[in-house]
This record gives C-alpha cells, structure tokens and sequence, in this order.
C-alpha cells in the first residue's frame, strides 16, 4: 500500500460511494464534539491530505487495545479506517515478520522523520534494563525510546500505557511505567480504557490526521472530547441514583429491575469516559448496561483504588479490612476514650487537691 | 460557688454567629454526606422518576456546603481585619519559636497533669489555638477545597473545576479524592468529642462559663471559694 495515497483514495478503491463517504466525515465530526461546520475541514484532510503513517509498538499488554480497535463500529467504513491509518508497523497485525518487519520500522523512522505518530500498546518494563520485555531481541525500553525519537505524536493506547494498568500495580514485579514516565519532550495523548473504545482510538487518530495536532486533552493527558464528563453524568441509570433506589446485592430484585448500582462498588461517578455515551460494539451495550458496576478502567491506577465491589477504598498500610469509616469510628472512639480517661484524672487530682485544702 | 467577681466580654456577635453557623453546617454536611457515601435509607416504592431521595441529599450537602464556605471566608475576614481583641488570629504565630515557649508548655503539662495550677486565658489557650489551626482552618480549607473540586465534576471546565480541579490529579484520580474527602471529614466527629470535653472541662475546673460564653458572650471571673 501505498503511503501517500490519501483516505478518499482508498474509499474509491474500496468501492465505497461518495455519500458514505461524506456520512463518515460527519460521523467522525460528531464523535470528536466537532460542529457541523468543520465537516468540510474533515472531508478536505481526507480528500488531500497523504495518509499518516502510524508504527504501532506493543509492549507488555493482553492486545485487548488492538481487538478493541479492530471493532470500530460501521464495518464497511471502520475497517477501511483501519487500513486508511497506513499501518506500516504493528507486531500483532502485520503480514511481515523477523528482520523485514524492523527494517519496515526503521525505514518509516528515517522516511518520514518528524512526521509519523508513534502508538504504543502497553507500558514498560524497566526493572534489570528492561529484560522483562523484549521486543525484536531488543527491550522494549530501548525500541520505544528509539522509535519515538523522531515521532511527531505519541499515542498512548489503553490503560497500561497511559497509566500502568495490572502491569504496574502493587507489588509492580517488572518495575513497569507508563510511556510518558519513560519518554519525554514528545506530546503524548493518553486514551486510557482497559481496552478503550474503539470509535474512541479512531476518534483520535482522525483528529491527528484532520488538524495536524493533537486533540485539547484534560489534566490526565486525555482527549477532553472523550474523556470530558464521568460515566455517571450520562449513565441511563441515573434516575435511579437521584431516586435513592440502589441494588444490595446481585441477586436482589433491585438487579433484576436494573436499579443504580452505586452500592455495588461502581465506579461510574468516578471514572471519565465516554462508555455511557457511545457504548460498546456498534452501541451494542456497556458494563452498566449488563448489570455490572463500572471498576474505573481509564482512570489511573485503577486496579490499586481497592475493591471492584465495595464503595469506600481500602487503606492498604491497614490491611484488607479497613477503610475510611471503620479508621474515623477508631479515631473518635479513642478520643471519646481519652477524654473519658483524662476526665477521670482530672476528677481524682480535684478531689484529693480539695481533700488537701480542707486538712 | 464563690461570687462573679468580674465579667468580660469576649466573644462578640460575629464570633457567636459563625460558631453556630459552623457548628450546623458541619452536623447537616456530615449527616448528608454518611448517606451520599453509604445510602442506607431503604429505596422510595414506586417509579424512579417520582422520587429524588439521593438527589435532595446531595443538593442539602451542596448549598449547606456553600453556607458553610461563605461563613468560613466571614471567619477569615474577621480573624484579620475584624476589630475584636479574642477573636483576632493577632496572637497566633505558630511559625516563630517563642510561641511554642513558656505559655504552651505550661498550658501542654497542665492537660498532661504534671501541673497543680491551671493556666487560665480569657480567650483560646494556645493548645485550644493550635487545635482550632490544625482541625477547624486545616480541615475545613481541605475540605472546601476537595468539596468544590468535587462539586466542579458536575460541569467540567466551569468555575469551580476551574478554580480547584487541580485538586483532582494532585490526590491522583477522582476516587482518591473521593476517599480523601471521606476520611478527612472524620476529623469533625474527632473534633466535636475533643471541643466538648475540653470546654465542659474548663467550665467545671476553671469555673470561667465558658458554656455559656458562646452563647451570651459573657465569661466570669470567680471569687474563690473560701477555705
């Protein structure tokens, strides 16, 4: 494939018809938060602009980003999609392998120098120079740190790379980081999720490819088109929550009636994402909407904020079993305690010090 | 009881009201607050769309929230440009080391017992001082600030996210904060139990009113009692 073809080429070629065409621009535009009005600017990138090539590094990951991504709904378009990208890197999808898939790498590196997005899948190991995780013969550390070198954007797929994700949680054996503790001196656009939407990652790399920048990005690094506003705040369960009316348990009749799962340890009111707006699989469904409390995947460490199904964190220095309540009725209990025990003395002193003042 | 023998007012109108405006705000934020973490309260019967339980919650903790930070800041105006000898943070410089001298250790050891006399003060003592810093103005500063970042989630990119939600990724992530809001919020219970010891305490031991004082503003000297 050739990389400077541009993505209307490669809807012609595909068969596809102008109008479908025009439909995807303005699909993308409406999943960006974009007015109508920067449809034609969408369409012009698409029509005129070469494809971006895109090397796609993995590093320690389950490749759940990569199944996501490959779900875009719209098949007929978001599989194009996924070709129009100019994919001219990735150790899961390419047909090339061994030397001729690195000298692919490291020709697009030296071709398109200062012009091609880095997207990594999964973080690092940097613990013993990186040897848990060899890439190539290579430790990931030294290709992502040589591939992103002379990247325009970094792109930071799913939780492990943004955040860390299982790979870094406690006790964190490989000593694995995020990417962006790991490079520096790169703009770096997080798209956290475990695995993040798929209508979101092609969301992101269109925006790339429309403006030449990267998306405006929230405090975490994460595009505000997004990750703007909590699960909670566009959950379908809402009403439920303002009503006060919760599920106790996953075999209650409150389930059954798909009442708010707030109690349930959800993490919806916590978590930005765009899973109550968009969904799952051509908006097939969500986590909430089968029943299941959100656990907060696309926000950071998310697997060390304590129990799934339980509201209050743990503490981990306390053990399994504390949290906040259970810290503060200990906390009051020894001042009620104290003052108590300092009433007592103070009583005792008074009485021998007015015993002493009669004698 | 021997006879009042002075009496001196010390704690001025504007004093009085803050304390019982705090003293309010804190129980409502405190009992709003129990159910918006743990809704206990059994679910309305009938259709969601009827009821609003945990939302007349979360709006009670949210306005009472905002009574509570617009008396904060009158406390504040009044500690530092406020004409009111005992109500002024004038004699509280916990930064320079003659503070932390003679008056504090003696008034330390007299709550330690290793004192017969009882240090007395017509206003805070400086142990009281030091209490009121780290719980009432550390405290409710952490929570205000925590509270708004919080209460910015609703309307991202409004006007208190964009005052305080920096708070947000400094406590690493909204459920931290959460968590962090929950359990400082321990520290009024705590406080309470302290406060009301401390005060009934003085009251019995010094015999000063202090009680009474936050109400009529009044404290008394008293006579000793003949032997």
């Amino acid at each position: 494939m050739q990389s400077n073809q541009t993505f209307a080429d490669l809807f012609k070629a595909r068969g596809v018809s102008r109008r479908d065409f025009l439909k995807f621009c303005s699909l993308t535009s409406v999943y960006l938060g974009l007015s109508p009005s920067m449809v034609p600017s969408i369409v012009n990138a698409m029509e005129n602009k070469p494809r971006t090539p895109v090397l796609w590094l993995h590093g320690q990951e389950c490749t759940c980003c990569s199944e996501s991504f490959i779900r875009s709904s719209h098949p007929s378009i978001e599989d194009l999609l996924f070709n129009m990208i100019s994919l001219d890197y990735d150790d899961v999808l390419s047909a090339a392998a061994g030397h001729q898939l690195e000298d692919a790498r490291k020709k697009i590196m030296k071709d398109f120098k200062g012009k091609y997005i880095v997207a990594v899948e999964g973080n690092v190991s940097t613990k013993d120079d990186g040897v848990y995780c060899m890439v190539g013969g290579d430790s990931f550390l030294n290709i992502i740190r040589e591939t992103t070198a002379d990247a325009a954007a970094v792109i930071a797929w799913g939780a492990c790379a943004s955040f860390g994700c299982v790979q870094n949680a406690h006790p964190n054996p490989s000593g694995a980081k995020p990417i962006d503790e790991v490079i520096s001196g790169k703009p770096i656009v997080k798209v956290p999720g475990c695995p993040p939407i798929s209508e979101v990652m092609t969301g992101v790399v269109t925006h790339f490819h429309t403006f030449g920048t990267l998306p405006e990005l929230d405090r975490f690094g994460r595009p505000k088109a997004f990750y703007n506003t909590r699960i909670h705040d566009k959950c379908y369960r809402r009403a439920f929550f303002d009503a006060g009316m919760f599920v106790r348990s996953f075999d209650d009749d409150a389930t059954r009636k798909g009442w708010c799962l707030y109690k349930m340890g959800c993490k919806g009111p916590t978590t930005y994402n765009s899973c109550s707006k968009i969904q799952w699989n051509e908006g097939t469904s969500f986590p909430i909407g089968s029943g299941h409390p959100c656990i907060g995947c696309s926000e950071p460490n998310f697997w060390d904020r304590g129990p799934f199904y339980k509201r209050l964190a743990e503490v981990p220095f306390l053990g399994s079993d504390s949290n906040a309540d259970k810290i503060g009725m200990i906390a009051v209990g020894a001042a009620a305690a104290g003052a108590a025990a300092h009433a007592a003395v103070t009583a005792v002193k008074k009485t021998k010090e007015e015993k002493h003042d009669k004698d | 009881m021997g006879r009042i023998i002075e009496e001196i007012y010390v704690w001025r109108l504007p004093v009085r009201l803050y304390h019982w405006i705090n003293a309010i705000c804190t129980v409502i934020l405190l009992l709003t607050g129990v159910y918006i973490a743990a809704p206990l309260l059994n679910p309305p019967l009938g259709e969601a769309v009827w009821f609003k339980q945990m939302a007349w919650f979360r709006y009670a903790h949210f306005a009472v929230a905002f009574i509570f930070i617009a008396n904060f800041l009158f406390r504040m105006y009044w500690a530092l440009f406020g004409n009111d000898k005992y109500g002024r943070f004038g004699g509280f410089r916990p930064w320079s080391p003659a503070w932390w001298g003679q008056p504090f250790r003696e008034q330390v050891e007299s709550y330690l017992f290793l004192r017969s006399d009882e240090p007395n003060y017509v206003g805070h003592n400086p142990v009281a001082a030091l209490a009121h810093f780290v719980f009432i103005f550390c405290g409710s500063s952490f929570m205000i600030l925590s509270g708004l970042a919080m209460y910015g989630e609703n309307n991202p990119g409004g006007f208190s996210s964009a005052l305080t939600g920096w708070m947000i990724p400094l406590f690493g992530g909204s459920y931290t904060l959460h968590f962090a809001h929950h359990l400082m919020a321990w520290i009024f219970p705590l406080y309470l139990v302290v406060h009301l010891y401390a005060v009934f305490r003085h009251d019995i031991v010094d015999r000063t009113s202090v009680t009474s004082s936050i109400v009529t503003g009044y404290k008394h000297k008293v006579e000793e009692e003949p032997v």
